[in-house]
């Protein structure tokens, strides 16, 4: 499967607009257009294979589920992940001939996407580095009062370090990349060690996903339990996500009563009006 | 009495909703959105220019925080800066000791509440979705998310604006740690049939006798390996302080390891 000039120029316009310090505005560019199951659909629809790129999207936003930034940061960053890994893990799925729809074609798109992610860390830091050279030309903008400067300085030249730090890697490595599986198909077989284990750890990554989201809820063992839960209801009654998030959501109103109660009480048994009359009653 | 205009306020939500990271930097993260954002209040509020660039030195110290909820602190420096202007007592040093105050805590509610749950929640929706690559989930997301983005941090935005520091309460009450406690309590569960829907950890190995060590798994707890695996990395990642990156290499080798003993095997061939 080839990608072609065009293609690869929408590819990096999507980039730009989703990267960390996100273009598109952060709640649209970066948490929209940079989610990768949002991206499968974007990739899907310029690649002109819809299913193909949501399938390997989806497979990819597990590892990425809990993508937080706190202090800006990054472990990864969205716009390789999304607009890079995900074009070359479409690709090497359709060159291998591998059913989009197996187990095995989303490993393969895992461990792609998990590798371009290391790259995004790059070119986040390059961004963000070069991004110095605007506010430097903003700081002085304020010194003067010239303060419609301002706009340009945030909204307007940061284009420029996208164009050098998302735009033409983007480009420049989905046209190569698409042409690189027929040299690992000639290269590397299927049954040797190397594509088992590219294999065998894209199949083990969402569940380091799942570990950095579950890192900031449970702090001891016995806070699994709510985890736990929700995977039984998965795993052994075969519920789809909406009906376990409709009995989360049953729960939680429990749980939400239950600390209002508690408060309230705290709150009664403090207070200066407390009525001693009930509880001789009882 | 000076009093912002509704067309001004919208424009410095607007110009904080797109702008807010646009020219991040690791030095000054959303300085330049927020400078960008109370420019139209600064404007409205000062006629004289020396005016405005002394309300404009106000914004130009080091802000980061979660960027949809720090919506309400651009809304009620906006408060503020408007009640500076009439002459009420409060200057420049304690609307930046207000912002300076509010950039942790808000940033711990929104990376916990908004990234780490609410976004969550919806992908795991998204993706349960997605099944045979249906594009309903990514549309899902999009629409749901966005829609409840935009009203909520103009909510947000106008809400601090009207309550100036008293803001705060609502987001630090007692109920709105009720609400969200059980709130993480959802995406908590979601987030378990997400991990027991999505992740595929098989064994091929066979065992002495001639069974499969995956069907004897699977008939004590479906979904064991991949359960286990979970454990495992949080574990790890909590307990032993190692790093995302450092556990994905960690499970690189394990998988070639696995691979050599025969416990790991795809089965494919081109």
């Amino acid at each position: 499967m080839e990608i072609n000039l065009f293609q690869a120029i929408i590819l990096g316009i999507c980039a730009c607009l989703s990267s960390m310090p996100g273009l598109g505005g952060t709640t649209f560019g970066n948490y929209t257009l940079g989610r990768p199951l949002v991206a499968g659909l974007v990739v899907g629809l310029i690649l002109g294979d819809v299913k193909t790129g949501i399938i390997i999207g989806a497979a990819i936003q597990v590892i990425y589920i809990a993508l937080v930034t706190p202090g800006g940061t990054v472990s990864a960053d969205v716009r390789a992940i999304s607009y890079i890994g995900i074009p070359l893990a479409i690709c090497a799925v359709k060159g291998m001939g591998l059913d989009p729809n197996t187990a095995q074609a989303q490993s393969m798109a895992a461990a792609l996407g998990a590798a371009v992610g290391t790259l995004g860390t790059v070119l986040f830091y390059g961004t963000a580095t070069m991004n110095l050279i605007w506010q430097h030309i903003g700081w002085k903008a304020v010194e003067k009062g010239d303060f419609k400067k301002l706009y340009l300085v945030d909204m307007g030249l940061p284009w420029i370090s996208h164009i050098i730090c998302s735009f033409l890697p983007t480009v420049i490595i989905t046209m190569a990349g698409a042409g690189m599986v027929d040299i690992m198909k000639a290269y590397l077989p299927m049954d040797g060690i190397a594509m088992k284990t590219l294999f065998t750890v894209g199949s083990l990554l969402p569940a380091v996903g799942i570990a950095i989201l579950l890192k900031q809820v449970v702090t001891k063992m016995i806070d699994f339990v709510t985890f736990f839960f929700g995977f039984t209801l998965a795993a052994c009654l075969g519920l789809n996500l909406i009906a376990a998030a409709i009995i989360g959501s049953f729960f939680a109103v429990i749980n939400y009563k239950i600390i209002m109660l508690q408060s309230k009480k705290t709150a009664s048994a403090s207070g200066p009006d407390n009525n001693d009359d009930d509880e001789e009653d009882i | 009495m000076k009093k912002l205009s509704r067309k001004t306020l919208n424009k410095s939500f607007l110009t904080w909703f797109y702008g807010n990271l646009t020219c991040f930097s690791q030095e000054h993260m959303q300085t330049f959105g927020y400078l960008c954002a109370m420019l139209p209040v600064v404007e409205e509020l000062y006629d004289d220019k020396e005016k405005q660039k002394e309300a404009m030195h106000t914004y130009t110290a080091f802000f980061n925080t979660e960027p949809q909820i720090g919506t309400m602190v651009v809304g009620m420096t906006a408060g503020l800066e408007e009640a500076k202007a009439n002459n009420q007592p409060i200057d420049g040093e304690a609307i930046n000791g207000i912002r300076a105050g509010l950039m942790g805590p808000l940033a711990g509610i929104g990376d916990s509440m908004i990234v780490g749950t609410l976004i969550p929640i919806l992908l795991g929706i998204g993706l349960g979705l997605s099944g045979g690559g249906n594009p309903l989930g990514a549309i899902f997301y999009i629409v749901v998310w966005n829609a409840l983005m935009w009203f909520g941090m103009k909510f947000a935005y106008f809400k601090g604006y009207e309550l100036g520091g008293k803001a705060v309460e609502i987001l630090v009450g007692e109920q709105a740690k009720a609400i969200r406690d059980s709130i993480i309590m959802i995406g908590t569960i979601v987030m378990g049939a997400v991990a027991a829907s999505w992740i595929n950890i098989h064994t091929s190995l066979v065992l002495p006798g001639g069974g499969h060590l995956q069907k004897t798994l699977d008939g004590i707890y479906p979904k064991m390996l991949s359960g286990i695996t979970v454990v495992f990395c949080w574990w790890l990642m909590t307990k032993k302080n190692i790093s995302p990156t450092m556990v994905m290499l960690l499970l690189a080798i394990i998988a070639f390891v696995g691979v050599l003993a025969g416990f790991f095997n795809p089965g494919l061939s081109y």
